[in-house]
């Protein structure tokens, strides 16, 4: 696949043409903070976003409350054409969450077809996160401000100018009339990377981290790392690749739609007989944890954490999942396997 | 578009009362489209579950307790508990409801075949035991499986589910039927006892035998270490579980034990499975 390179004043042109075909979505201000919304023109478009939105791409296609079904009697399914769009200036991070949701949701059986649509009705760019925020660890987690994993095109900013990483051919249609980069400026951009990861955390080892998470299942480790939690949900929230949901019927609307919900909530696992198999903090936090570094592993090779840092930024008790999976790798749990 | 949230449209076709206080009753389902009903029965396998749907009042994961045999309906047998369960209890014959389903694995009847069954039920949880019991013994099938032995407690003899059928399998030669209630009462001919202490007493062989267990948690619990102690391998013990469940189809994230989601990877799982699995239960 091609790369090319573009000026910042080119660049910012180019979105006002993608406008006459696509739909495009891109992080835009909206009142004090920033948000990836429907774009009018190129020049709402922030360019310098210094760290992720507080709300994950993820929303655009998992949106926080989405209509499934209309009643008269009977459920029908809402079928919405969707319109071809361009979503924009998302970090790497956004991208690989968004692919490791396709694991989630897209099964061979029962594909989720609301997702479905949306994913492939969109085209990704991502904008490769030149300077990191404190709270980003997507090198711990298998990840890189620069990776061209999960996107159809990635754009690096060097210097002012821009060299475009396209990816696939869905991502080529925007970029087929840029000049190819030049030797010396994809030298540019490989040093740039360089520089870039050397300045960002170690990877996890993996395998230590899920067989130690393992080992301290049963352990008091969880009470220690929950003792502050005040069960909000906003890491979950905010969590790029959470993607736990409810069904609820709003009977005023004659809808059944699906909310976000939280395995932080007490009632998320509650059963009808009063059970529950997560009773306290101790218990969901442990599964948020587990989630990410365990069983995304056991499922998909992969830690289910792309490190983007929001839960890490928004807690509002300071509880940091890099410092719980440190200190899971540095302490003996009984029966570990060694 | 094929939405895996879209229930079928169906009607209430009968209602029974199973129990003498009422709490549990037996709904029994047909399909509103002819489509859906085939499409229903090619896919079911008991042990199985669906999710039942009533508009304003959500969901609820429900096991199958009728065999396909039985016609072109559904049972369903529910205990009246919280918001879901006690507006179908409020439902009669010819009420519209909604079901998606078949959902989940069911029993690997097809890996049984050929061996001696241990089918031992408490409480409420016995009807997809029931089920696939049934499924069992209609003639076209029976002789595919070895000698069946089935264990069903309950706390009095009132709470007993599907008491005509039950009465049946006493008197058929094919299978041999231990019933157990907690405390004694008049005339009652069977076991008195909680199900752990009665299976211990019958002490059935783990030959060539693979035993299914559905119950309260608290039976299960105690009930496992004794079919260890029987010598049934953890392979051959299979058990269904239930856990809160929205979509049922994996993709709500809610009902995972480990890596596992019970709505798609289970409800059924074998005791080796469980133990290879974080204690969440």
């Amino acid at each position: 696949m091609p790369t090319k390179w573009i000026s910042r004043k080119d660049l910012k042109k180019l979105p006002d043409q993608w406008l006459k075909q696509y739909d495009v979505y891109a992080p835009i201000q909206n009142g004090h903070e920033l948000a990836f919304q429907l774009v009018k023109e190129s020049a709402q478009i922030v360019w310098d976003v210094p760290s992720n939105p507080r709300y994950p791409a993820k929303s655009l296609f998992l949106p926080q409350s989405e209509v499934l079904m209309s009643y008269d009697g009977i459920l029908h399914s809402v079928e919405k054409v969707e319109r071809p769009k361009v979503l924009f200036g998302l970090h790497p991070c956004d991208a690989r969450a968004i692919r490791l949701l396709d694991h989630a949701l897209v099964d061979e059986q029962n594909p989720d077809e609301y997702w479905k649509s949306k994913r492939q009705s969109t085209i990704i760019v991502s904008t490769a996160c030149i300077s990191p925020d404190e709270s980003c660890f997507c090198t711990a987690v298998g990840g890189s401000p620069f990776n061209t994993a999960d996107s159809d095109a990635l754009i690096v900013e060097v210097e002012d100018e821009f060299c475009v990483y396209v990816l696939t051919e869905k991502g080529g249609v925007l970029f087929s009339k840029l000049p190819d980069a030049e030797d010396a400026q994809r030298e540019k951009v490989e040093k740039l990377t360089k520089k870039v990861e050397a300045g960002m955390p170690k990877a996890f080892p993996k395998k230590k981290l899920h067989d130690n998470l393992l080992a301290s299942f049963e352990t008091d480790f969880w009470k220690e790392v929950s003792q502050s939690c005040l069960g909000c949900g906003v890491c979950t929230f905010l969590c790029p690749s959470c993607f736990c949901f409810d069904i609820a019927d709003e009977t005023v609307r004659k809808e059944r739609v699906r909310n976000w919900d939280s395995c932080m909530f007490r009632t998320y696992s509650l059963e009808a007989s009063g059970h529950n198999p997560r009773p306290t903090k101790m218990e969901r936090t442990r599964q948020r944890v587990m989630h990410k570094f365990v069983y995304w592993v056991d499922l998909v090779g992969e830690i289910g954490c792309t490190g983007c840092g929001r839960c890490v930024k928004y807690c509002p008790v300071n509880i940091d999942i890099r410092a719980i999976a440190q200190d899971a790798l540095h302490r003996e749990f009984e029966g570990m396997k060694k | 578009m094929k939405n895996c949230y879209e229930p079928f449209p169906m009607h209430i076709e009968r209602v029974v009362v199973e129990t003498t206080d009422a709490t549990l009753k037996s709904f029994e389902l047909t399909f509103d489209r002819k489509e859906d009903c085939a499409e229903f029965f090619e896919k079911y396998n008991p042990g199985q579950f669906c999710q039942l749907s009533i508009f304003g009042k959500g969901e609820a994961p429900i096991g199958i307790a009728s065999a396909a045999w039985e016609g072109n309906f559904v049972r369903f047998t529910v205990q009246k508990m919280g918001k879901f369960t006690s507006a179908i209890h409020a439902m009669r014959a010819g009420d519209p409801i909604g079901m998606r389903g078949p959902l989940g694995n069911g029993f690997p009847l097809g890996d049984w075949k050929g061996l001696h069954l241990l089918v031992i039920g408490g409480g409420c949880a016995f009807s997809t035991l029931y089920a696939m019991t049934k499924h069992i013994l209609h003639p076209s099938h029976r002789a595919e499986y070895g000698e069946i032995t089935a264990l069903y407690g309950t706390r009095n003899s009132g709470l007993c589910l599907y008491k005509p059928v039950i009465e049946e399998w006493h008197n058929r030669d094919d299978m041999v039927v231990h019933q157990a209630i907690d405390v004694p009462e008049e005339n009652w001919k069977y076991h008195v006892g909680f199900v752990p202490a009665v299976l211990e007493e019958i002490a059935p062989s783990p030959r060539n035998t693979v035993a299914v267990l559905c119950g309260p948690p608290a039976m299960t619990k105690f009930t496992l270490p004794v079919l260890t102690k029987l010598a049934f391998p953890p392979e051959r013990i299979y058990t269904s579980l239930e856990k809160r469940m929205k979509c049922g189809v994996g993709h709500c994230g809610r009902c995972n034990i480990g890596h596992k989601y019970v709505c798609k990877d289970g409800p059924v799982f074998t005791l080796k499975e469980l133990q290879e699995l974080p204690n969440e239960i």
